[in-house]
């Protein structure tokens, strides 16, 4: 962790601790592309590595989607009915349900589940179930062992979204009109109003780009780690930092794309 | 490092591959249904007919919005566009089985409110009317709130401009007040509303003046006109020689009246008198016809025989 306090180093360090933090990203992008590359190609997937993907979509999906989608469903309905509440007494309910389904389907259901993988990963990088970056694995180009975590995280991070959208729809519909039927053409039609092309597609590269970040940041940092034969002395999980600037990056530019 | 090597081949639990596979059906079935559920409420799949909105302003339209009939979505604006006369077209689909609410007699307005987006409505007054075609082109009314709003600043403006000018310590409405006050004072002093009315006390009390030798006239004109050897009294015998003359005047002209009838009747005998003139005058001159006629006779015999002669008559 020498390099994350570079920067309170002595101004005359600054150029090296710069050089070293624009390699650092420079080895993320690089290992991203390649793992992604990796992912595409059909040779990847031997037996061995769908062997290897099919438990990491096991132990990081099937495991957890039960409780994820719980506990988000528990909070969605507070703030559904927060907001269902609040906005009945300021007479402006028929824009409660299109506010649920943009602040919770759109925004916070998959930030929610990007952070709770990137949680996930960085209990198991403690707990000392991570797997680590395999020897010979040093560089971008031979990160192949890794390309089953990845998208297994991927995977993970889009179905507990999908997962968990699909039920706040269901839960803001309850919420709303009842268990009534009646309500559906115009629910239907207010989902159809949100979820433009542009809203849609945002939405999608949306979670997958933070599936991707959640993935490929802390393998890339273990690995960088592993290259520079260093010691990862912190109990926090390498690249935790990187990785939610990233994600706060992403959360940010989708904001302005939609809303600016 | 050595902590994560101990654990970098995790166990393979049962089944792993059918499961993984199971979830990966899972999601993409989830994927999928919502993008059908989503291009369904988006309307993909109904056949629509085109609307065009013709607005000169589209400020609040957006692509995607509803156009409400009664408070019912029946269309949903796919584009806005400036058209070649600077106007805004707004270009509406409105699925076919929805249709049947727009007639050729259909008023559109385009309405924003000071909360809230704006709204496209449709009012269809006659619905036995011909169906609105395809592609139709109408002229939206615009029932904007917000473009009120400076012409009611200004108003009310002006309004506070005149109240304050009305207020003002030296406005006509405290000028009146004043009056009014000096007036009420004058209502409650000695004078009470008569000297409100005339100005001050003294042009009061110069009325009352007035009116006290208007009384002092009148209770002497009362005496000299009413009173004993007044002339009233006067008036009555002057009334009665009156009603005397009158008497002796219509005694005079009932003498006149025998009169008149004395000289009809005589006015009758003379016109008897004059038919009978009349009788006279015809005998006589059938008697100088006779005479003529012998005289002629005679001259016709010998020696008398000789031109005749004309008699003539006085």
């Amino acid at each position: 962790m020498r390099s994350s306090h570079s920067l309170y180093s002595k101004p005359r360090q600054w150029d090296a601790a710069i050089r070293r933090e624009l390699a650092s990203w420079w080895y993320l992008a690089l290992f991203g592309a390649t793992a992604l590359v990796m992912a595409f190609s059909p040779s990847t997937y031997t037996r061995a590595n769908r062997i290897a993907v099919a438990t990491h979509i096991y132990t990081g999906t099937w495991r957890i989607l039960p409780w994820f989608v719980t506990v988000s469903a528990l909070a969605s309905l507070v703030l559904i009915r927060i907001v269902v509440v609040t906005a009945l007494s300021y007479g402006l309910s028929q824009y409660a349900l299109e506010m649920m389904v943009r602040v919770l389907v759109l925004e916070l259901i998959p930030l929610g589940a990007a952070l709770f993988v990137a949680l996930r990963a960085g209990l198991a990088f403690n707990a000392g179930t991570l797997p680590q970056a395999p020897a010979g694995y040093a560089a971008p180009a031979a990160g192949i062992g890794a390309v089953p975590e990845v998208v297994a995280s991927v995977f993970s991070v889009l179905s507990l979204a999908m997962v968990s959208s699909a039920l706040v729809l269901v839960l803001a519909y309850v919420n709303v009109y009842g268990l009534s039927p009646w309500g559906l053409v115009d629910y239907t039609r207010t989902v159809g109003r949100i979820f433009d092309p542009v809203v849609t597609i945002g939405f999608a590269l949306k979670t997958v780009l933070f599936g991707l970040a959640v993935s490929v940041i802390p393998i890339a940092a273990l690995l960088e780690l592993a290259r520079r034969r260093r010691v990862h002395a912190s109990t926090m999980q390498p690249g935790a930092v990187r990785l939610f600037f990233v994600l706060l990056l992403i959360e940010a530019g989708s904001l302005a794309v939609k809303y600016i | 490092m050595e902590r994560h090597s101990e654990t970098s081949a995790p166990d393979v639990p049962a089944h792993v591959e059918f499961k993984a596979v199971l979830l990966l059906i899972l999601m993409t079935g989830l994927i999928v249904g919502f993008l059908l559920y989503v291009m369904y409420a988006r309307g993909v799949f109904e056949d629509t007919q085109r609307l065009v909105l013709i607005a000169d302003d589209s400020e609040g339209v957006m692509v995607g919005m509803d156009m409400t009939f009664s408070g019912f979505p029946i269309g949903r604006v796919t584009r806005v566009e400036l058209g070649e006369d600077g106007k805004a077209r707004i270009l509406i689909d409105v699925p076919e089985k929805d249709a049947k609410w727009l007639r050729t007699s259909s008023i559109f307005t385009l309405e924003r409110g000071l909360v809230g987006d704006t709204r496209i409505r449709a009012y269809s007054g006659i619905l036995t009317d011909p169906p609105l075609p395809p592609g139709a082109e109408r002229t939206v009314l615009r029932g904007d709130t917000n473009a009120e709003i400076p012409r009611l600043v200004a108003t009310a403006r002006g309004l506070l401009e005149n109240l304050e000018t009305m207020t003002a310590s030296d406005s006509s409405i405290n000028t009146s007040l004043d009056n009014l006050q000096s007036a009420t004072a004058r209502l409650n002093g000695r004078y009470g509303l008569l000297g409100g009315a005339l100005g001050s006390d003294e042009e009061a009390r110069k009325v009352i003046a007035a009116l006290d030798r208007l009384n002092a006239l009148l209770d002497k004109t009362d005496r000299r006109v009413f009173g004993q050897q007044g002339v009233m009294d006067d008036v009555q015998a002057s009334v009665r020689q009156v009603n005397l003359i009158l008497s002796d005047v219509r005694n005079t002209l009932k003498n006149v009246d025998a009169v008149l009838a004395e000289a009809q009747a005589v006015g009758a005998n003379a016109r008897v008198a004059t038919e009978d003139l009349g009788v006279l005058r015809a005998e006589v001159e059938a008697s100088l016809r006779s005479v003529n006629g012998l005289v002629d006779e005679i001259g016709r015999k010998w020696p008398f025989a000789g031109a005749p002669k004309e008699i003539e008559l006085p």
